[in-house]
């Protein structure tokens, strides 16, 4: 029971300190609001390559123009075309935004394809079309090696033809034999490499989702510096001492501390949630429980790693340090200032250890309305993490 | 109501606490006077069960503080030196968590909290934040968060340092009705005049050790045969004060910090003051005053030690 009253007096305290109450509750609704709005372009659905419109102009009816457009464009699903006759045009119609990506193909295109190689097409394309753009390059790159493969792969086993024993069956059966390897090779490569990426859930999540999510994994995590603090504070104002005076075991007290911060995550989330959804129309899924679990298990896991830099630290101005830079790097390294796609390998690796990740990983999967299995391993992991980390403390400040 | 026994306590080697024994009886008011870092926090602060003593034991109400902790400190009221308070929180907001961390129902905390705001004169202040009171409302506030649960023995650590005379008679004024009420009260000062006036016996203590216990009377008594001399003098200098401790009748001299005043603690039966005098007249030494100082806590603890109080 004195665990409660401590954990309620704490929480009273944070929210009676009017500059901590800003920094944590309204600065991520700002930071939300700015920085989706700001990166929409570059995140946004309209640049997700679903429903992509490409003008087309290609300069003469040449066979593998026609093959690229028939067999290859028009095939995928989410691209629409615009074909138009005149070159100029396509500069004219990406900047009406008529389209999205313009692409020109040369007279004789397909001229030197016995040789292996290919006249370059132009590629037209808007700063914030960037992602439709790369798609389609790499369509044509991939359509382009591919032809090149095949006349080459032609080539080299004709030339083997040509010389080895098979030769004595007859000219008929040669030519036979090269017309069946070439259409082989041309129908794989007339298969598009295939464009993967990893869709989660049903639906797609968009820049301000992503910020809003970030922002709640990135601003929790102050909650580590500011519970150690709490602990710091009230050792320095003696209150820790007094508390040891009264009937109240350390147990108690350090519970109590525990539940303090927990309980001001989990006002900061719901207050967070609720405010990204009324201003900045966030839609965080349709999964309440889901949510509430992950939010839940995630301030969880930062009170106890408060715990855990309270036990790891005694001057006020160690946790502001950390609360300065250690926080914002793990941050960055759980993607809340970056997108995580955007990540090299290496930090894509390295931001696997941090909890904060897991947490937007998280919230970004039930934004995406994954089912109760795809998320359960997160809010498991970051549970423990909590638990094991308030021991940890727990015994720490007790030896203390 | 309360018995050290043989107490130690020593931090990094060094015994800050050395065998120290004393009783205070039930209602008693019990004094314990010695400058800063005699050992008086270490000593209050094994009572209360928050540090731990290397040796010997104390007993509350017949209870050992070592094997029966938490029953001792709902039986202990402690008023820190410090103000052990929530600054950005209410003073009846304070007054409320303490009385809940003493296992208080929430009618008997609201009764309580508006009780002790009343006795300590603050009930018109009872929501402003602590971070806005003066240093004397919120001592009187870090009493009153001490009463909450009606302790019946409430020690008080040094409980009037740093604040203006009116709230300290206030506060002194308080202790006395506690006292008068049953509670028991120890009280630690280095003010002198506190504990002459709130306590019935005192202790002094230095360098971690009980040098003097007893009432007021028994204390001055010994003095009986000690008398302490205060001179001003001009051209005081090292050399003198060498030669006036080696007069026989001589026990202790000690100079006044900026002043040119010493204070000669002499035994009257030897008489060296025609001595003393004589010995500064040689030295070209004028005595500008002489006055013989009543026998009190401050000459006794000169005696005892050498040293002034508020060293």
């Amino acid at each position: 029971m004195q665990s409660l009253h401590i954990a309620w007096n704490d929480v009273k305290i944070r929210i009676a300190d009017r500059s901590a109450l800003i920094m944590l509750l309204l600065l991520p609704l700002v930071l939300t609001a700015i920085l989706g709005t700001a990166l929409k372009p570059i995140m946004s659905n309209e640049d997700s390559f679903a429903d992509t419109t490409i003008g087309l102009y290609t300069a003469d009816s040449d066979s593998l123009a026609r093959i690229f457009e028939e067999d290859v464009l028009r095939k995928l699903d989410f691209i629409k075309i615009e074909s138009t006759n005149k070159e100029e045009n396509l500069g004219k119609m990406l900047k009406e935004g008529k389209i999205d990506v313009g692409l020109s193909i040369p007279t004789v295109w397909s001229e030197n394809v016995k040789e292996g190689k290919l006249k370059e097409v132009r590629l037209f394309s808007n700063s914030d079309k960037e992602l439709k753009a790369a798609v389609i390059e790499s369509i044509l790159t991939s359509f382009v090696s591919r032809v090149q493969s095949v006349s080459h792969t032609t080539n080299v086993v004709m030339a083997d033809l040509s010389t080895s024993q098979a030769v004595a069956a007859g000219p008929g059966e040669v030519t036979e034999l090269a017309s069946t390897i070439t259409v082989e090779l041309t129908n794989q490569g007339n298969e598009v490499t295939p464009i993967t990426d990893r869709t989660i859930g049903k639906e797609t999540v968009s820049s301000m989702q992503y910020y809003a999510a970030a922002m709640a994994a990135m601003f929790l995590l102050y909650n580590i510096t500011t519970g150690a603090k709490s602990f710091i504070k009230e050792r320095d104002l003696e209150t820790l001492a007094r508390l040891k005076i009264s009937p109240t075991s350390d147990w108690s007290i350090i519970l109590g501390k525990f539940l303090g911060t927990l309980g001001f995550a989990c006002i900061q989330f719901l207050i967070f949630i609720m405010g990204t959804s009324l201003f900045c129309k966030v839609h965080w899924g349709d999964n309440v429980g889901q949510l509430l679990a992950m939010g839940g298990a995630y301030a969880v896991a930062v009170s106890g790693l408060s715990m855990l830099l309270a036990g790891l630290i005694k001057e006020m101005r160690t946790a502001d340090l950390i609360s300065g830079i250690g926080i914002q790097i793990l941050a960055f390294a759980g993607g809340s200032m970056l997108p995580l796609s955007q990540f090299p390998d290496f930090l894509k690796r390295l931001s696997d250890v941090v909890p904060n990740k897991w947490a937007l990983t998280g919230f970004l999967e039930i934004m995406a309305g994954v089912n109760w299995g795809e998320i359960l391993p997160a809010i498991i992991g970051l549970f423990l993490v909590g638990i094991a980390a308030m021991l940890i403390g727990t015994l720490r400040l007790r030896t203390r | 109501m309360l018995k050290v026994e043989n107490i130690k306590k020593s931090f990094d080697q060094k015994e800050v606490v050395k065998n120290v024994s004393f009783s205070v009886d039930k209602g008693e008011a019990f004094g314990l006077l010695g400058p800063n870092g005699a050992g008086k926090s270490t000593l209050i602060s094994m009572i209360c069960g928050l540090v731990k003593y290397d040796q010997g034991d104390i007993w509350i109400d017949g209870l050992s503080v070592k094997k029966r902790p938490l029953e001792i400190k709902k039986k202990i009221g402690i008023v820190p030196q410090e103000i052990a308070l929530y600054p950005t929180i209410s003073a009846r907001e304070n007054l409320l968590f303490w009385g809940k961390m003493y296992g208080l129902t929430r009618a008997e905390t609201k009764r309580k909290a508006e009780e002790v705001l009343s006795f300590v004169g603050l009930s018109e202040r009872a929501k402003d934040k602590i971070e806005t009171f003066s240093g004397g409302m919120k001592r009187r506030i870090n009493i009153g968060a001490a009463l909450m649960h009606e302790p019946e023995l409430l020690i008080m650590d040094e409980p009037t340092v740093g604040i203006d005379p009116q709230s300290r008679n206030h506060i002194l004024e308080t202790v006395k009705d506690l006292n008068k009420s049953g509670v028991t009260i120890i009280y630690t000062s280095h003010y002198m005049a506190e504990v002459e006036y709130l306590c019935d016996r005192i202790g002094i203590i230095d360098q971690g050790e009980v040098m003097a216990l007893g009432t007021q009377r028994d204390l001055c008594n010994r003095l009986a045969n000690g008398t302490v001399i205060e001179m001003k003098l001009t051209n005081l200098n090292e050399e003198f004060l060498q030669y006036i401790k080696q007069i026989h009748g001589v026990e202790r001299v000690m100079i006044k910090p900026d002043t040119h005043a010493i204070d000669i603690c002499i035994n009257e039966t030897e008489n060296p003051l025609p001595e003393i005098i004589t010995l500064a007249v040689n030295a070209n030494i004028q005595i500008e005053t002489m006055e013989r100082k009543e026998p009190n806590l401050e000459s006794l603890f000169l005696q005892l030690t050498g040293r002034s109080l508020r060293d």
